[in-house]
């Protein structure tokens, strides 16, 4: 699901509260970024809900071969299923997360109900998961899988029938990347399966789609900006690269320190810069 | 939304995970007034203390005064509505706020991290995420007139209810900002893409059936590729040397049928229907796919004007409102019903995509225009038998009447669309 939150932007803009004083020239540098012309984000908002509805239309094909392999029983094919079915989720989660009720039945974790794992309400990826892997076993199941495949294809016609708000296209570059820093860096969202590189790359991908159809659009002096996203988005792929194995990814236990620490540096950095580009694209 | 690790707030845990241990007290200064906020500051010359510190270590630490340098707090404003969030409820659950940008300080006094959202139906309006235990954020919102619900805490907690009533200040009311048209014009442009996109496959197989020689598939296939153009036809009027090559009628043209300059759809639906021969007609066909296809990538480029999407509909709706009545637009196959349902439904998407806008300026205008659109609809749905639609020589001239009469009450409506919001 969704959670936010940059540890860095907590420390620094606490640090900043302080701070003023030492650094009085941010919110000129922001007004004067803002010299696109509205009707320029038309084209790239367009080639975002173009992604993703191409995203969607392969998560519904995944999610039906999920959750038939789950409903046959096939344990070891509905495990190999469930980190590539999840990757477009990841990819659009920006904007399937504006559907809070779908967003909750798809991809809520155990820690959002009142009774954990026990709750009626846990539904969705997670549910199965916990089945697949802490009980290695599909039994009851059943109605899981239907209801995921239900709610996957209902998203897919709520977002056929969306009209992208802009200010949350450009705003889900950030967000992607705060999803991984609230969720992905302490390993927690899939805590079962461990599978979570998986997601990681899906939250990048989608990150850097956004970030790649509006940096046209930035102002040419910001090349500064630019150089240094794109040296971060570059720094995780080095690491993810480490970590691949046939389509996929190894287990997140996998993950050493070291690297653990550069993608939190990484991640934390990119959250931070891509949250400015709202306001550099004039949509604050 | 709840840390698996809840012996640590989750920003603090990551702040230890990004090795920056060192500014993990400041976390806990009342002076993050920019997102979070420790609910009950210590003393203000603890605070105080605590902001000297703070100050030494960022200076020590270069990396973080460089990323704080490039973040600008903004002070919750003293007018922030705060809300508390406990075990199960918020405090207040019932908000009543008027229209305009307002920012919201959220408390969280429950002992688990909560996220806060305001709802409209089941769409997220905006959020707060990962407020730990015992910390506040706040959140900014632009919030229109309406009745929203407030999520708190667990989904399974019952929703609060913001009432958001009309105010002097909303500001944009009237006259949208710019900005407020990029989602319609990229909708727009995604829905242009693919029907432009399917214009041009619709094309090749007709002629492909042409080129075949098969005069019976030919002529079916005219059907959908004609409705195709028609559902673009708002935009791709614009491009003057196509939309005459693509779709002028005979009557334009000097020496009528005979014209060489008679080409696209209804030179192909005078061969296929009035002649009832394929003779000549592959080039024909040919230029028309040339035509459709250079019509894909020049949609793909263009960059419409606002106003420009119910000009476009209303100009369509017109026209037909004067041939309906007499000679049609598709008089050699008589299927101006198929073609007119077609236009509806490009005229349709583009109101429905303004809608939103004007209900807001204009919330008589917006109903007033969907329910004439409802009624043109409905009278062509009335034309609608087991075989398709019927040909325009087959409805008599009372029905074409009132017909040609609901299109230029719906022409009239979305000619008031653009003065309505602004664009005028």
């Amino acid at each position: 699901m969704k959670k936010s939150l940059l540890s860095f932007a907590a420390a620094t803009t606490l640090a900043l509260g302080s701070l003023t004083l030492a650094a009085p020239s941010a919110p000129v540098l922001a007004q004067a970024a803002a010299a696109v012309s509205p009707l320029d984000l038309v084209a790239p908002v367009a080639e975002y809900k173009i992604y993703v509805t191409k995203a969607t239309q392969q998560f519904v094909k995944d999610t039906k071969a999920f959750t038939d392999a789950v409903k046959a029983g096939d344990v070891e094919k509905a495990k190999a299923l469930f980190a590539p079915t999840r990757v477009s989720y990841e990819q659009i989660e920006p904007i399937a997360e504006l559907f809070s009720d779908l967003d909750a039945a798809i991809d809520s974790r155990a820690d959002d109900h009142e009774k954990a794992e026990a709750d009626p309400g846990f539904t969705g990826f997670h549910r199965i998961e916990y089945g697949l892997w802490e009980k290695n076993s599909t039994a009851e199941l059943g109605p899981f899988a239907d209801k995921l495949l239900a709610d996957v294809e209902e998203l897919h016609k709520r977002i056929a029938g969306l009209t992208f708000p802009p200010e949350k296209v450009v705003g889900g570059a950030a967000v992607l990347m705060e999803e991984v820093a609230a969720t992905k860096i302490s390993g927690e969202e899939d805590r079962y399966s461990h599978t979570d590189l998986w997601d990681f790359q899906g939250n990048f991908d989608g990150s850097r789609k956004i970030f790649d159809l509006f940096r046209p659009l930035l102002p040419k002096d910001d090349g500064e900006f630019v150089k240094k996203v794109e040296g971060n988005f570059n720094r995780v792929d080095v690491i993810l690269a480490k970590y691949k194995e046939g389509n996929g990814f190894q287990s997140y236990e996998k993950l050493t320190d070291a690297d653990r620490n550069v993608l939190a540096g990484a991640v934390n950095t990119l959250a931070e810069d891509l949250s400015t580009l709202r306001g550099k694209l004039g949509l604050d | 939304m709840v840390p698996v690790d809840a012996g640590a707030p989750r920003a603090v845990r990551r702040l230890r995970i990004a090795g920056l241990n060192k500014v993990i007290f400041i976390m806990a200064s009342p002076q993050d007034n920019a997102g979070r906020e420790k609910a009950a500051p210590p003393s203000s010359r603890l605070a105080r203390l605590a902001v000297a510190g703070a100050v030494v270590l960022v200076i020590a630490g270069g990396a973080v005064f460089y990323l704080a340098s490039r973040k600008t707090p903004q002070p919750a404003p003293d007018d922030a509505i705060t809300v508390t969030i406990t075990g199960k409820t918020c405090d207040p659950n019932e908000l009543t706020v008027p229209a305009g940008r307002r920012t919201f300080r959220i408390v969280n006094n429950s002992d688990r991290t909560v996220e806060w959202e305001i709802l409209d139906g089941v769409m997220v309006v905006e959020e707060r995420e990962n407020i730990a235990p015992g910390f506040s954020s706040t959140l900014t919102a632009r919030l229109d007139t309406g009745t929203f619900q407030i999520t708190c805490g667990l989904l399974s907690n019952p929703r609060g209810t913001l009432t958001v009533t009309p105010s002097a200040d909303a500001g944009n009311a009237a006259r949208p900002a710019l900005t407020a048209f990029i989602g319609p014009l990229a909708e727009y442009r995604v829905y242009l893409a693919l029907e432009s996109g399917a214009l041009t496959s619709a094309t090749a197989d007709l002629a492909a059936a042409v080129r075949d020689g098969d005069l019976a598939r030919a002529r079916a296939l005219y059907v959908p590729a004609r409705a195709l153009y028609r559902h673009i036809e708002p935009a791709a009027q614009r491009f003057v040397d196509l939309d005459a090559a693509i779709s002028a009628r005979a009557d334009y043209l000097e020496k009528r049928e005979a014209d060489p300059a008679f080409t696209g759809f209804h030179r192909l639906e005078y061969g296929l229907f009035a002649q009832g021969d394929l003779a000549g007609l592959t080039p024909v066909a040919e230029r028309l796919l040339a035509d459709v296809t250079t019509l894909e990538e020049r949609l793909g480029a263009l960059q419409l004007p606002p106003e420009r999407m119910a000009d476009g509909a209303r100009t369509l709706l017109t026209r037909w409102a004067g041939s309906i009545a007499s000679e049609g637009e598709e008089r050699y196959s008589g299927t101006d019903i198929d073609s007119l349902a077609a236009t509806l439904a490009g005229a349709g998407k583009v109101i429905g995509l303004l809608q939103p806008l004007v209900a807001k300026a204009d919330p008589a205008l917006a109903t007033e225009t969907q329910a004439k659109l409802d009624a043109a609809v409905a009278r062509i749905d009335g034309l609608r038998g087991p075989q398709g639609y019927a040909r325009l020589g087959d409805v008599g001239r009372e029905d074409r009447a009132a017909i040609a009469a609901s299109l230029q009450a719906l022409a009239d409506a979305t000619g008031k669309l653009n003065a309505s919001i602004g664009l005028e």
